[in-house]
């Protein structure tokens, strides 16, 4: 129909009726009433002007309604072109008068012919009906004689029971109709409401169902059908359901047996027995329509007694109703069900019933009962229903033998158990198919014929083969190489899917360590064990037959291992990657991920998928879907993470454009946590691949061939790749220190050590041989930092701000003197060798950052000067001797609250733990709070709860069910639904939807906002997840430290002035040495003039507008500084008593080590906590210690920090 | 659970739609989505060519047959191979009522019919019955068995 786009369904529908007669094929249907129906139609209106009178409003309503919802119904029609109408397309007014008419006079054929020639078919389009209606359908119901009027009748009927008053909501479809209760209201006069005619039609139609005349039953049935349309919320309706289906059943249900199956098909048989078959289906079809009624037993004997009727929907109906009782309750159906499944009974019937959804029921009933807990005791019961299973793999249905497989693989429904998978795939390679003597056997051959609804496929003949016992996993990989020669899309997008559910069984069973699976063992011994059998030879004719992989396979001579027969089926699967449907080649994909095991080589997969990925057909939500089977994949073998990692590396650098970010982060996210600890730098290093990127060049296609570099050449895919980096920036700030190990709040070094690291390439250096994860999160992220877009570079500020915050001392030096640098602009050379640039200008004045970066340097500046603060107030209390009062304790407290929550402002740390002011506030922090009882848990003081960012996190919890230990698909499934969604079964939180935004680069041109945006990013959640993990660890540590938490002041003010002076004894040169400092004021004044030139710089009581400097500044030279400024009369008491402490060393002692202790140099020991050791001497509060017995690193006698130990 | 059976005509206009437990709000990306699979992938494809998609666990199965094209989606049980007997059901008995491949007029000729036959092979999302002669007789309000 060239004329049809811009018309609706009714117009189409009734346009000119001389095409009709054209296009009709039947013209005996048209004959008589195609010249009758522009008038028949067109007449009620002008008949009926005396009614239009009344009903004007209404009508006017009714038709603007329509005309309304027409031009809504389909969005997919583009054009309403104005358009020259021959004929007015028949309005549901005139139609619903039409049929108050026509029913007055239905006893008239001509009459009748209209109802269903065109009124009724019309009326169809519409999808829900005016109970308005009801009075002149029922009335045609009680009246009409003629069958076709009748069964539109009950269509109707059905439809008004099942409209659920809301308007638009019924399960119809079609042009969305007015809200006929509203309508009716506004029309006082002749208004009907659902209320008001559903009772009265109800009433009819159980009057109708319970009518016991036999010639009156094809009608009863229809009447049954059309109540069970009634929605299930209305329990009245429902009681009266019940009511009649099982007073049906009472009377027909018992007497079955007297016929056998041999007669349904054929038509004839005696009158009675096909009036009782015909109502034990429409009581069971119905039956099957209400609500379980899992506690009553009337309600399962009545479906056991289904599965031996005689009609075959009845019978799948009642294995659907028996299938879902089995899963509630196993134990009673199994003992419900101890007749039929004995060998002859009906449930071996049921294998020879031409119906595929009845047989798959079968199959799901023979697992759920055979894998019952409760019934462990009888297993006599559990094998008669297993052997059932079984014989189902030879089911002429693919989608039977399907099924059946993957019930034997434990794959029943979503709910996934890795040990059933486990048990499952054992089930599969070792178990063997013994076919019970029965008659079953031989009827088997008659019965298969015909019985598949889809095209057969060679070798139907195994039924005569499979007398023999078979092992399961032959029977299963020929049936399933032979479905992947199918020419049928379905079949071939289920075999794979078969095989994927296949390959997840296998992981589960690797990953329980079920290694007597020896994949190279002969699978005909376990059926040779068993039993005696032909010989191997006797079977490869077989195969040879049909199939020329089994015959590569099953080869005269070759043994049948599990893991040839994988090797020749997955040869299969993977031709299938040229089936032309993406979809298929998908489920393919996924499959040969789930198939492919840790020791493989994966450069075959790698390649297909590279080379499947050029395929510009794909559409995002499957490449997403694939990169989520690989997600599963790597939870389900943690081993494969490099190997997965490499493959979305692929997925990364050749279709930036399609995948979403998020589910890459997921990915990597995952990967990360599960990797353990030698896996995470593999990890991270797999992220920083896509930071390594070059950026797409404008214009360039050669990108296509290889798998390295960026296919990015239409501008969408360059936004959508700099959005990956934007996620591959923040994904590293977030988890480098996770990834690294490397955390402030657990850091060996105290904070003190930067000092000897002024040099930035000996900072570098020293860094990068702490923790080389950590260094080079940081080199790539700086040189995100300067040179990626400006929207990267923004993200890259906050990830290094994140780290800053989190990591130890070396580290956040090093970032605080890059954000210096990069807020002032200038020295990029210094810090990026790779002079590469998009062209943007970065500018002279600075990097376009310092608005941003400066409220994140306020931060570390105002961190470093409580921090000094606090060094210089413990050595006043030291030197003093004095105790710590209670108001200065609390100022102390106040202030690390205070920084605590500027510093939860940027990003998440543990409170408990986190201590802005360094690990010598530890105890002090600890002495206060012990005092005044107050909780160190997180609690309403932290910001984010407070002000609700929180919330927003938490919204997006799912997250954290991504974690390695729980194997949850469906959560991980559901979140990533929200996150891979096309925004098509979009339910996507709120939160979500911002962060999205955010990534999308709404908040690139809001740096005010971004703070907020940095809490709320979701894996927020997930820092929270690991965070907690590390609180349960270090617990252990924690316990120290408060034990501790009150020893001697004099160890506490001197850890800082003997780590600094131990540097002066390092390799490293000792610029700053603060071992003069503190020993002679020469000294001291030296240091500090040399140090001098670089004071200058990032001290913000000098204000932030000093000039660029060479040296990295150093927060210790601030302190210095103060230290001479205001601080001088202290400090010949801190000489005092630096001496008087150096002269009571010396002396032989013993300690135990507190804490864990790392090495920071040579000439250092590593300690661990609880550890003995002698204690030497005692150097600028170093003490130089020998242990009992070498440690780890073999070293025997070193310096630690007079702190970590206690002097016993 | 079978969500939805539709029927488009080849410019995508819907003109049979029956939905199961797609809440109302998810029915406008349904129509949309599968109109578009539609014109994708059905171009040239012959006449009953079953056509596989899917997405997370919902499958779909559809068709092009004559000017209609039929759209069968589901979930659970309802995988892409019970689909594709839904589809082959639904495809027979609209070929039975039109007497061959329907063209757009022909089966909207037919449309009342048709409804009558869906509502006969699925009732309330699930696949009720299967065998041609049974639903034809349904239809006409007879029993399925015939004596």
């Amino acid at each position: 129909m060239a004329d049809s786009s811009g018309t609706t369904l009714m117009d189409l529908i009734s346009s000119d009726p001389a095409a009709v007669a054209a296009a009709a094929s039947s013209p005996a249907n048209n004959n008589s009433t195609s010249s009758a129906l522009p008038t028949a139609l067109g007449k009620p209106v002008a008949s009926g002007a005396d009614k239009k009178s009344k009903k004007t409003t209404l009508l006017q309503i009714q038709s603007d309604t329509i005309s309304a919802a027409k031009a809504a119904l389909v969005p997919v029609r583009t054009n309403l072109m104005p358009q020259k109408q021959k004929k007015k397309p028949v309005s549901y007014a005139q139609l619903a008068r039409s049929i108050h008419e026509l029913a007055a006079t239905s006893d008239q054929k001509n009459s009748q012919k209209q109802l269903i020639n065109h009124v009724f078919p019309k009326l169809a389009v519409y999808n829900s009906v005016d109970p308005s209606l009801a009075p002149s359908l029922l009335m045609l119901n009680q009246q009409c004689e003629d069958r076709t009027v009748l069964r539109y009748v009950y269509y109707y009927l059905a439809r008004i029971l099942s409209d659920t008053g809301a308007q638009g909501l019924n399960p119809g479809g079609g042009i969305p109709t007015p809200n006929w209760d509203a309508l009716a209201d506004i029309d006082a006069l002749g208004g009907v409401t659902r209320a008001d005619v559903v009772p009265r039609v109800v009433q009819q139609l159980t009057t109708e169902a319970t009518n016991t005349d036999t010639e009156f039953h094809a009608r009863r049935l229809q009447a049954l059908k059309a109540l069970t349309y009634a929605p299930s919320s209305n329990s009245e309706i429902l009681a009266k359901l019940y009511e009649i289906v099982f007073e049906i059943l009472d009377k027909v249900g018992d007497s079955s047996q007297k016929r056998k199956k041999g007669v349904f098909g054929t038509k004839g048989g005696d009158k009675e027995f096909v009036i009782r078959s015909n109502l034990q289906y429409a009581a069971l079809s119905a039956l099957r329509r209400l609500p379980l009624d899992p506690g009553n037993p009337a309600f399962l004997h009545r479906a056991v007694q289904g599965v031996s009727f005689a009609d075959p929907v009845a019978v799948r109906h009642s294995l659907e109703i028996i299938c879902d009782l089995a899963t509630r309750d196993p134990y009673a159906v199994a003992m419900a069900l101890g007749k039929v499944v004995a060998p002859g009974g009906a449930l071996h019937d049921v294998l020879h019933l031409h119906d595929v959804l009845a047989r798959i029921s079968l199959a799901r009933l023979c697992h759920t009962i055979s894998r019952a807990r409760a019934l462990d005791e009888r297993p006599d019961i559990k094998s008669q229903f297993n052997s059932v299973l079984y014989q189902l793999l030879l089911d002429p249905s693919e989608r039977v033998c399907f099924e059946a497989i993957l019930c034997i693989l434990g794959k029943y429904d979503n709910t996934e158990r890795t040990e059933e998978r486990a048990g499952g795939w054992y089930r599969l390679t070792r178990e063997i198919l013994k076919l019970p003597e029965a008659p079953s056997v031989s009827s088997k051959d008659s019965n298969s014929d015909g019985k598949d609804a889809l095209p057969p496929k060679p070798g139907k003949d195994k039924s005569s083969k499979a007398k023999r016992p078979q092992p399961l996993i032959k029977l299963v990989m020929r049936r399933l190489e032979s479905s992947f020669r199918s020419f049928s899309r379905p079949v071939l997008h289920a075999a794979a899917r078969v095989v994927q559910e296949m390959g997840k069984s296998r992981a589960a069973a690797f990953a329980l360590g079920l290694q007597d699976i020896d994949e190279g063992v002969d699978v005909n011994a376990f059926a040779e064990n068993t039993d005696s059998m032909d010989s191997d030879m006797s079977e490869n004719p077989f195969s040879a037959g049909a199939r020329k992989t089994s015959l590569v396979s099953n080869g005269a001579g070759t043994k049948d291992t599990v893991a040839s027969l994988l090797a020749s089926l997955m040869e299969v699967v993977r031709t299938t990657v040229a089936c032309e449907c993406v979809y298929v080649r998908a489920m393919v994909i996924k499959a040969l991920i789930w198939m492919q095991s840790p020791h493989e080589s994966f450069e075959e997969l790698g390649s297909i998928i590279a080379s499947e990925l050029s395929d510009p057909s794909w559409p995002g939500t499957l490449l997403n879907d694939v990169l989520l089977t690989l997600h599963a994949r790597f939870k389900a073998t943690p081993d494969m993470a490099v190997t997965l990692l490499e493959i979305a590396r692929i997925f990364a650098t050749k279709v930036p454009g399609k995948i979403d970010a998020d589910v890459l982060q997921l990915l990597w996210k995952t990967c990360l946590v599960g990797a353990g600890p030698d896996g995470k730098h593999t990890a991270l290093e797999a992220v920083t691949v896509v930071l390594d990127l070059p950026p797409p060049q404008p214009g360039s296609m050669t990108g296509l061939t290889s798998v390295d570099a960026v296919s990015a050449s239409d501008p969408k895919s360059a936004l959508a790749l700099q959005r990956l980096v934007q996620a591959a920036v923040w994904f590293l700030g977030e988890n480098a220190n996770y990834a690294a190990s490397e955390y402030a709040w657990e850091s060996a070094t105290p904070p003190g050590t930067a000092l000897m690291m002024l040099d930035a390439d000996k900072m570098v250096a020293a860094a990068s041989s702490r923790n080389p994860t950590l260094a080079g999160a940081l080199t790539r992220l700086q040189r995100c930092a300067f040179i990626g877009s400006w929207e990267v570079r923004i993200i890259a500020a906050q990830a290094l701000t994140t780290m800053a915050i989190r990591s130890g001392e070396p580290f956040r030096l090093q970032i605080y003197e890059f954000l210096h640098a990069l807020a002032q602009g200038g020295m990029q050379s210094q810090f990026s060798e790779v002079h590469l640039s998009n062209g943007e200008d970065q500018g002279a004045s600075g990097t376009g950052l310092g608005v941003l970066i400066s409220p994140m340097l306020k931060v570390l500046d105002e961190m470093y000067m409580a921090q000094d603060e606090l060094i210089k107030d413990i050595r006043y209390h030291d030197n003093a001797k004095k105790e710590w009062s209670d108001e200065e304790l609390k100022k102390l407290y106040e202030t690390h609250e205070r920084l605590l929550d500027l510093v939860s402002l940027f990003c998440f740390v543990p409170r408990a733990k986190y201590l802005p002011l360094g690990p010598i506030s530890a105890k002090l922090i600890d002495k206060y709070r012990t005092k005044h009882n107050i909780s160190a848990s997180t609690g309403l003081s932290d910001v984010a709860v407070a002000t609700g960012i929180s919330d927003l996190i938490y919204e997006s919890k799912e997250a954290p069910a991504a974690e390695a230990d729980t194997l949850d698909d469906d959560l991980v499934n559901a979140w990533a639904a929200n996150l891979g969604d096309d925004g098509l079964w979009g339910k996507n939180a709120p939160a979500m939807n911002r962060v999205n935004e955010y990534l999308a680069g709404a908040g690139a041109d809001a740096p005010d906002v971004e703070e907020e945006h940095t809490v709320s990013r979701p894996s927020g959640s997930y820092d929270d997840m690991w965070a907690k993990t590390l609180l349960e660890t270090a617990e252990v540590d924690e316990e120290d430290g408060r034990s501790s938490g009150n020893s001697s002041p004099e160890s506490t003010g001197s850890v800082e002035t003997s780590i600094s002076s131990h540097f002066g004894g390092m390799n490293y040169p000792s610029l700053f040495s603060s071992k003069p400092s503190y020993g002679t004021s020469q000294d001291r004044y030296g240091a500090s003039r040399f140090s001098t030139p670089s004071t200058t710089g990032p001290s913000i009581y000098e204000g932030s507008s000093s000039p660029i400097r060479e040296e990295p500044p150093s927060y210790e030279s601030s302190v210095m500084r103060r230290f001479e400024s205001f601080e001088n009369p202290l400090a010949g008491q801190s000489i005092d008593y630096q001496e008087e402490n150096r002269s009571s060393s010396g002396n032989l002692q013993f300690g135990t080590a507190l804490y864990d202790f790392t090495a920071g140099g040579d000439d250092e020991l590593n300690l661990t906590a609880g550890e003995e050791v002698e204690i030497e001497y005692e150097v600028d509060g170093w003490f130089y210690v020998k242990k009992k017995r070498p440690g780890r690193d073999g070293k025997m006698a070193g310096l630690v920090p007079v702190l970590y130990v206690s002097q016993s | 659970m079978i969500l939805a059976v539709l029927f488009a005509n080849s410019e995508g206009n819907i003109l049979i739609e029956r939905f199961n437990g797609v809440p109302a709000e998810e029915r406008l990306h349904w129509r949309s989505f599968l109109v578009k699979l539609g014109a994708d992938n059905l171009r040239g494809t012959k006449n009953e060519e079953l056509l596989v998609a899917c997405h997370k666990s919902v499958y779909i199965v559809y068709t092009v047959l004559g000017d209609v094209s039929i759209f069968a989606v589901g979930k659970d049980e309802y995988d892409e191979l019970a689909l594709a007997e839904v589809i082959f059901v639904i495809t027979s008995a609209v070929k039975d009522i039109c007497g061959k491949s329907p063209t757009e007029r022909l089966f909207l000729d037919k449309y009342g019919r048709i409804c009558l036959c869906l509502d006969e092979i699925v009732w309330k999302g699930y696949l009720e019955n299967t065998d041609k002669d049974r639903i034809k007789r349904l239809v006409r309000l007879k029993p399925p068995t015939e004596f």
